[in-house]
């Protein structure tokens, strides 16, 4: 039920037009006006809220989960580091009230949760960006993404609580998977509670939503003239973008206000971007436009090392990254912090790791980040020598970067006690926001294919996060191994393993040491396809018998020959027993036709003077345990070399990181 | 590249594993010969065949 009341600043008529409403902004004198017990209240005057391009306006009519509601106000919060945002109040026609945030072009809305008593949500000071929550009862785990300090900055229309203008509070947003998100308000106590999810336009029925200004704005782009130079610039993402460098003098101009503002002149870059703004390049199917360039840097005993990140944008999918580093590339998106889980929050560290999307992601690398140098426009308010604090966890072929955002307290001087060298140190603390972004490692062809550019810089250093391209081979060579193991089993569980012949023979003595004795056996059968054994075995004791045998096919004339030493020699050497040779050898051939044989013996042996006897025994279709493992042997040389090369190769990816598992 | 060589390369050395135990074919095998004919068929046959040794070649 409405209710008009005049306005305690000016005496304009005002209207409280939703009941659970407690203060409504004056249209006319913008005066804060609460609704108290007995009397209005006049909180003071707020300022006009900015321009932000929203979609959104007061009155719009919009339903979630089924439940229709009316936009009644809006508040416009600063960030502590020099943004704003709006916050939208949703009247539901069951009486809840919802919170719809807008930020950065995404909307969150929530709804403040009535918690039991003993529920302990954490003092502001102990919470940690990036730290888990376990005190509120969500389907999901929620992880610290922000924590800051908020100034009530602009208002209009109607709010469900008591809005002091100017007033600063502190707040902590989080985020969980699935799109969850949570913000602890500590502007009250106990601490207010909003819970909630990430939604789209669509997601509350106001998909056709779009502010005349913004529509207007996305939809032709935006020519613009320089304030420095006077020169035309186009804003390639006009509703999203904060700030804008001029390509004719390269002033950075902050666009953040509807209108360009100079802030900084920048030095042109000492190479132009490789891929220009402007370009278009197709990624996952979708095309997306090169609308800025950043060059950033981090110093390592005292070297500055550089690389290059190109944002891209499409206004259906949002911004992603291209960073080209060394000459490597990774295709980069946003990921929200609640998706990603680190067991303590405590960043950073040897041996640290985080899951996402149940992989762990070990740290590479823990560094103070530099912007050095931006062309083109941006969704955040970029400038040239900003800090963050970026940590990079990798599992190739994905790199997880953490950024912490940082404030720049100061600048002292350090000197080296090594070197006595004096430098200037910045001094820098956390803001207390974090950003996930999930980089993936693309080849220099899938650069140049989605471009249709040539020629993009090769390199043989390693990436972070680049795959090692010959690990499909391990899985293949277990497969092989395994192969070659079960056949091995098979042909030596179904050998059949038939003896032929066995014979022994007697051996006269020979006339000299070069005599020998020829015997011929009885005929005998051989299968085909079967391969022959032939095992001998004489008494010989520190002595040799030698024979040199054939095997006849009776029909054909085909002959095998074969020769077999029979040598066994032992004693004791300085108190050491040896021996060596064998009084049975064996020797394997290959099969022979089937058909009727004969073997043929010539013996010839040390002691000539004596008789000597000999057994010579044939089995066929005996397995060969050795075949099995020269196979094995086989498979395995070429992964033994890719193991070699994997070896070197993860070497080489930790080369430049601190947290290297091979030492440093 | 070198997985699918690795990959073609490995299965022709199984395969010959398996052509090798399924033939009974052995490796080294001294060069098969053929008894001439006219020896075969001579008094005594291959039993008065002078075969292809070289002699000795035990010892310590």
């Amino acid at each position: 039920m409405s209710v008009e009341v005049s306005c305690p600043g000016c005496g304009a008529p005002i209207a409280f037009k939703t009941g659970s409403s407690i203060v409504v902004v004056c249209a006319f004198c913008n005066s804060v006006v609460a609704r108290g017990d007995r009397k209005l209240e006049d909180l003071g005057k707020i300022a006009d809220l900015v321009e932000t391009g929203s979609p959104l306006d007061i009155g719009l009519h919009g339903a979630y989960q089924g439940v229709p509601f009316e936009l009644t106000g809006r508040a416009q919060l600063g960030h502590q580091a020099g943004g704003v945002w709006d916050e939208w109040y949703a009247a539901f026609q069951n009486g809840a009230w919802g919170w719809l945030a807008e930020a950065q072009g995404r909307f969150y809305l929530t709804f403040e949760q009535s918690l039991p008593e003993q529920t302990l949500i954490p003092p502001f000071d102990a919470l940690q960006p990036g730290s888990a929550v376990a005190a509120l009862p969500t389907s999901v785990p929620l992880t610290v993404a922000e924590t800051g300090v908020a100034t009530q900055l602009g208002a209009k229309g109607e709010i469900p609580y008591k809005l002091i203008p100017g007033e600063e509070y502190e707040y902590a947003d989080l985020s969980g998977s699935h799109g969850m998100f949570a913000t602890f308000d500590y502007s009250e106590t106990p601490t207010r509670v909003f819970v909630g999810r990430e939604v789209s336009l669509g997601d509350i029925g106001l998909a056709n939503a779009m502010a005349p200004e913004r529509e207007a704005r996305r939809v032709a782009g935006r020519q613009l003239n320089c304030t420095q130079c006077g020169g035309p610039l186009e804003l390639r993402a006009p509703d999203q973008s904060l700030r804008v460098t001029c390509p004719n003098c390269g002033a950075l101009l902050d666009v953040s206000q509807g209108r360009l503002e100079f802030m900084q002149a920048l030095q042109p870059p000492k190479t132009p971007p490789i891929i220009p703004i402007g370009s278009v390049g197709e990624f996952e199917g979708v095309k997306l436009m090169v609308i800025g360039f950043v060059v950033r840097s981090v110093e390592f005993d005292g070297v500055r090392y550089y690389w290059e990140e190109f944002l891209l944008y499409n206004p259906q999918v949002g911004f992603r990254w291209l960073v080209r580093s060394d000459d490597n590339w990774n295709y980069v998106q946003s990921v929200p912090p609640g998706d990603v889980f680190h067991k303590s929050g405590a960043f950073g560290g040897k041996g640290d790791t985080v899951q996402f999307q149940g992989e762990s992601f070990k740290i590479y690398q823990d560094t103070m980040a530099r912007c050095e140098y931006v062309i083109g426009e941006f969704y955040w308010k970029v400038t040239v020598g900003e800090q963050v604090r970026a940590i990079d966890y990798v599992r190739p072929p994905r790199m997880l970067s953490l950024e912490i955002s940082m404030v720049q307290l100061g600048v002292e001087q350090a000197t080296d006690s090594a070197t006595s060298k004096k430098s200037k140190k910045v001094r820098s603390a956390p803001t207390g926001e974090i950003n996930w972004s999930l980089g993936t490692f693309l080849k220099h062809a899938e650069v140049e294919k989605a471009f249709g550019i040539k020629g993009i810089p090769r390199t043989s250093k390693i990436a972070p996060n680049q795959l090692f391209p010959h690990k499909k081979i391990y899985k293949i060579w277990g497969l092989l191994l395994l192969v070659t193991f079960v056949l091995g089993m098979i042909f030596l569980a179904t050998g059949s393993r038939t003896k032929v012949f066995d014979q022994t023979y007697a051996l006269q003595p020979v006339a000299n040491s070069e005599g020998t004795q020829v015997i011929f056996s009885e005929p005998f059968q051989l299968k085909g396809r079967q391969n022959i054994r032939i095992t001998a075995n004489s008494n010989v004791d520190n002595s040799w018998l030698y024979i040199e045998g054939d095997l006849i096919e009776e029909s054909t004339g085909d002959v095998q020959s074969f020769s077999m030493p029979v040598e066994y020699y032992h004693g004791v050497d300085d108190g050491e027993s040896w021996s060596e040779g064998s009084q049975t050898p064996a020797t394997h051939i290959s099969a022979m036709p089937a058909g009727q044989y004969t073997l043929r013996l010539e013996a010839q042996w040390e002691k000539w003077q004596q008789p000597a006897s000999v057994s010579v025994r044939i089995d066929q279709g005996v397995p060969r345990v050795l075949h099995v493992f020269l196979t094995l042997l086989f498979i395995s040389i070429i992964p033994f070399f890719v193991m070699i090369a994997h070896f070197s190769f993860e070497k080489r990816r930790w080369s430049d990181s601190d947290y290297s598992p091979f030492g440093s | 590249m070198l997985t699918k060589f690795y990959l073609v390369l490995s299965l022709l050395i199984i395969g010959g594993y398996a052509f090798v135990a399924f033939t009974g074919k052995e490796f080294g095998d001294p060069e098969r010969q053929r008894v001439p004919a006219d020896v075969r068929q001579s008094p005594g046959g291959y039993r008065s065949f002078h075969f292809w040794h070289s002699g000795y070649r035990g010892g310590k």
